[in-house]
């Protein structure tokens, strides 16, 4: 409001250097310097919105719409009618990637249910399509294939370990120190089937380097229970280790099957046919 | 105005020592400048020891991993995050002291402005720095400019930091042109070669001309308004890194504005150890007298009580409605395990503060300094159970893990905490302890008021000093947001081009094949072809005599080679032959492409089987990807908005250093051009 008194008693007491511009057009120039820096930001921020709709594909905007073309949605039922909780998904999973005894990508919790019966929950990653983790990465370490597996990029992961802040299943385990020495040959790491490194972050990844072989995770075939079996919601067909297949949109229907922790909306991709292994006998 | 005028003006100062200020701040600025005393250097020695040690520390542990600092994945966050929470903090004391001060129109800040922003700027610093011994790789922190994920509340928290540290910077630098050239012009002697050379370059083309203090005192009041929602922002942006995981008690909606109470909080208590630290070491008693630990008592106080305040009510509502997880968390803070630590912040830090300023006889040097010795340890305990209590708590058993501290995070949060005192005795070796301008303005506006007679020299610009500054920040503000304006208006234009096309999916129809079964005792054929979006599967049963076999249960099943060979079979459904034999399903096809169908009949003990395969062209899976979030799309317009706010930030931040650069450089050539 008082722009134009300020400027003029700017130049007054001192007055203009011999040669120099007269204050009035000093003040454009200044305009003109002002505008030119802001043209050149916006240029900036122009480079950025580009950028950013990178970004924005591998992580910010609705996932929904990457997952529409794909052939496969990858998910998992886990029929806990059937579960003996002989943890021989976890060793078969630990077995396969070379986990320490307390990195159980796929964990089976001892639980209680309301009336102090128990029974044994399995939890691999629940491959979200809402995936907190992907989200929170501040490097976007995280991907999501087209098939919908929430993958980890261990050569990006700067181990901020905001992922495990953010995962409401308590899926992911870090390595914190060295990893176990390989049994294997070694082999290049991938987020498909990725070897343990100290300092990154590592979780289930459904054995995402098997699924295109048409070969079944290494839980759902360690399992000798077959309660877990991997499916496919496009095709809509589910299969367990035992052989059994079953049209999934059917059977879980029939089963009244429910998500973890559905209140949450990260849409998990695995199912649960809740029970307390009564089909094995023992438990009821 | 030249050289000549500031002399006798500072003559005149010199004269008026009616106030407190007994002691001139040019020659109390210039003390650490001597030979360091043994003291010095001992204190010096001991504290880079610790720093050293805290190095040494965080090589071990990138060498094992993060195992060896007590981290598990029960205990993914701990120590670390509560470091940087507390030390970015503690840097929040400068933008109270300083720039609310300033803009209040405190004159008594005066002689604490400068240890004020100093602290500020070595804090933040510090408290950035920390965040490399809490990840894991930190060789791959560039990632956050080269691959950021802007939905990340880490990488805003990283652009946030980024901004204040250079705020900050800004704002402790631009009070010291006018300090360097008294000192330079005045007291180059005392000064040194290479301070005097820095001085020198720093304050080149200064002389203190009205127009020059205008525009500094414009750029000054300009960056002051910036500095605190800046600071806000950063805690708020670290509050909310916490607040958008999956963990209890993380969530409440509280935490940002605790954090910036917490953070003020701190950063006063850090002013006045820091002011009594220097005070005592380089007898600054004179400039720095008891009622300027009592007002900043009196901050702290205020702090005090409201973040008491903040906590209740950050705990209040979560134990009241008693969700599982908040309500574990909080049983484990209130009455559990850590509960004795809890108390402990609650009275130590909390109550005995307040009641060391609200007590008349403890309101002196002494209760502030023990105030604040309690309070900034207090508030770092504070931070680690907010920090560990949800992250040690399992989401899924509800059981809660253990964090133990292990030497090498306690080496470097020590080798962080002894940095603080290190730095600033370094960085007052090279500039001005005081902000002796304005020390000896505000003296001049004392004796102004008090005597209510014009100085003989400034006289025509300076009563109107007060108004000048506002002015100024006025049209700078005027036009920043003008930019500001121009960049949103250029980045929102930019958004239209950012729209993305549905990929048009070809559909080749083909026409159905159709084979037979191979024949056995009692035969089955099944045909199947695609009519109206479904698979219609017919199966003709025969008898071994070539009879239809009626009232035959033939089931149908789908043949899958998608989870390996041999092909799986997936029962689709069974039906009941009729009086021709014939037997039907419909079946809805998922996908489109070549599919194998198989229909068997259960003929005794050995079954029969017919498979065929259909062509589908037109399919619909029972598949929906789950719909965007509601606020989704929002997320691209608050970046952009987010990103053309920081660019004005930093512009006009950059555009005040250069405003008073080129003040000093358009005087200077007058000064020599009339010479």
């Amino acid at each position: 409001m008082q722009s134009h008194p300020t400027h003029s008693e700017e130049g007054g007491p001192v007055g203009p250097p011999p040669g120099a511009t007269p204050d009035g057009r000093r003040g454009l120039s200044r305009r003109n310097l002002l505008a030119t820096l802001g043209v050149t930001a916006a240029g900036g921020a122009l480079a950025l919105v580009s950028f950013q709709d990178d970004a924005q594909a591998a992580a910010m905007a609705p996932m929904a719409a990457k997952i529409k073309a794909s052939a496969h949605a990858w998910c998992m039922v886990i029929d806990l009618r059937t579960c003996d909780g002989c943890k021989g998904c976890t060793m078969a999973c630990q077995q396969r990637h070379g986990l320490r005894e307390e990195q159980t990508w796929i964990n089976v919790y001892d639980m209680k249910d309301a009336d102090g019966g128990k029974f044994s929950m399995p939890r691999p990653c629940m491959m979200c399509e809402d995936a907190p983790c992907m989200y929170i990465c501040p490097v976007g370490a995280n991907i999501r294939t087209d098939d919908g597996l929430v993958l980890v990029d261990t050569e990006a992961c700067i181990g901020s370990r905001a992922c495990m802040a953010a995962c409401p299943y308590e899926a992911r385990y870090f390595n914190w120190t060295d990893p176990l020495p390989p049994k294997r040959l070694p082999m290049p790491s991938t987020p498909q089937m990725p070897v343990p490194e100290k300092g990154v972050v590592g979780k289930c990844v459904f054995c995402a380097d098997r699924l295109p072989q048409g070969e079944l995770p290494a839980c759902v075939s360690g399992c000798p229970m077959g309660v877990l079996y991997i499916g496919d919601l496009v095709t809509d067909i589910a299969v367990n280790g035992l052989g059994k297949n079953v049209v999934l949109s059917e059977f879980l229907r029939a089963n009244d099957a429910v998500r973890f922790k559905e209140e949450l909306g990260t849409n998990p991709r695995v199912y649960y046919i809740l029970g307390h292994g009564q089909s094995l006998g023992g438990g009821e | 105005m030249t050289t000549e005028a500031i002399t006798t003006k500072a003559k005149n100062t010199e004269a008026k020592t009616t106030n407190a200020m007994t002691t001139d701040a040019r020659a109390a600025s210039l003390r650490p400048f001597g030979k360091p005393s043994r003291l010095w250097w001992l204190t010096v020695l001991a504290l880079s020891l610790v720093v050293l040690t805290g190095i040494a520390a965080w090589v071990v542990q990138l060498q094992g991993g993060m195992g060896v600092a007590g981290y598990s994945d029960q205990a993914f966050w701990a120590i670390y995050i509560a470091d940087v929470v507390t030390f970015i903090g503690v840097s929040y004391g400068g933008a109270v002291v300083s720039a609310i001060l300033r803009l209040t129109g405190a004159t008594w800040r005066a002689p604490l402005t400068r240890l004020a922003e100093g602290t500020a700027v070595v804090t933040v610093l510090i408290g950035a720095a920390l965040i490399i011994p809490h990840l894991a790789n930190p060789i791959r922190l560039w990632e956050l400019v080269t691959r950021p994920n802007l939905s990340a509340p880490v990488f805003w928290d990283f652009v946030a930091v980024m901004t204040y540290i250079f705020g900050s910077i800004v704002f402790f630098a631009l009070p010291l042109v006018p300090d360097m050239a008294v000192l330079g012009q005045e007291h180059g002697e005392q000064l040194g070669r290479r301070r005097a050379t820095l001085y020198a370059r720093v304050s080149r083309g200064w002389v203190g001309a009205p127009r020059q203090r205008r525009v500094l005192a414009g750029a000054l009041g300009l960056v002051s308004i910036m500095i605190i929602p800046l600071a806000v922002s950063v805690h708020s942006v670290l509050a909310w890194a916490f607040a958008s995981t999956s963990r209890p008690w993380w969530h409440e909606s509280i935490w940002a504005p605790q954090f910036v109470i917490a953070a003020l909080y701190s950063g006063v208590a850090l002013v006045i150890l820091v002011v009594a630290g220097f005070r005592s070491g380089y007898h600054l008693q004179g400039l720095i007298t008891p009622r300027h630990f009592v007002r900043l008592g009196f901050i702290l106080a205020t702090l005090s009580a409201t973040y008491i305040y903040l906590t209740f009510a950050d705990l209040l509502p979560g134990a009241y409605v008693g969700d599982r997880g908040t309500a574990a968390v909080f049983t484990e803070l209130l009455v559990g395990r850590l509960a004795i630590w809890f108390w402990l912040f609650a009275i130590v830090g909390g109550l005995l503060p307040l009641l060391l300023v609200a007590l008349p006889w403890t309101r002196n040097v002494t209760g502030m300094v023990i105030a604040a010795i309690l309070v900034v340890p207090m508030m770092w305990l504070k931070r680690i159970l907010m920090v560990v209590g949800p992250a040690t708590y399992d989401t899924m058993t509800g059981a809660f893990g253990r964090y133990h501290f292990t030497w090498v995070p306690v080496a470097i949060t020590l080798a962080a905490t002894a940095a603080i005192p290190l730095l600033l005795m370094l960085l007052f070796r090279v500039v001005p302890l005081l902000s002796i301008d304005e020390i000896e303005e505000m003296q001049e506006l004392s004796d102004l008021e008090k005597n209510a007679t014009p100085r003989p020299h400034t006289a025509p610009s300076e009563p109107a000093a007060h108004d000048d500054r506002l002015v100024g920040a006025t049209s700078t503000a005027h036009r920043v947001a003008g930019a500001t304006g121009v960049l949103l208006l250029v980045a929102l234009l930019g958004m239209f081009g950012v729209g993305s096309a549905d990929p048009a999916q070809a559909a080749t129809p083909q026409t159905a094949t159709l084979q037979t079964g191979t024949q056995s005792a009692p035969a089955v054929k099944l045909s199947g072809i695609e009519a109206g979006g479904m698979v219609q599967l017919t199966a003709t049963l025969t008898s071994p005599h070539g009879q239809p076999l009626p009232k035959a249960k033939v089931a149908f099943l789908l043949s899958t080679t998608e989870f390996g060979s041999p092909a799986r079979l997936i029962a689709l459904g069974s039906a009941t032959t009729d009086k021709t034999g014939v037997a039907t399903l419909k079946y809805q096809p998922k996908v489109t492409g070549k599919q194998g169908f198989v229909a068997t009949y259960a003929a005794g003990a050995k079954p029969v089987t017919a498979s065929t395969n259909v062509a589908v062209t037109v399919a619909r899976s029972p598949y929906h990807p789950a719909p965007a979030k509601p606020l989704a799309s929002v997320g691209n317009v608050l970046v952009l908005a987010l990103f053309a706010i920081v660019a004005a930030i930093w512009l006009t931040l950059i555009a005040q250093i250069w405003r008073v650069r080129r003040v000093c450089r358009g005087v200077q050539q007058t000064a020599t051009s009339s010479a």
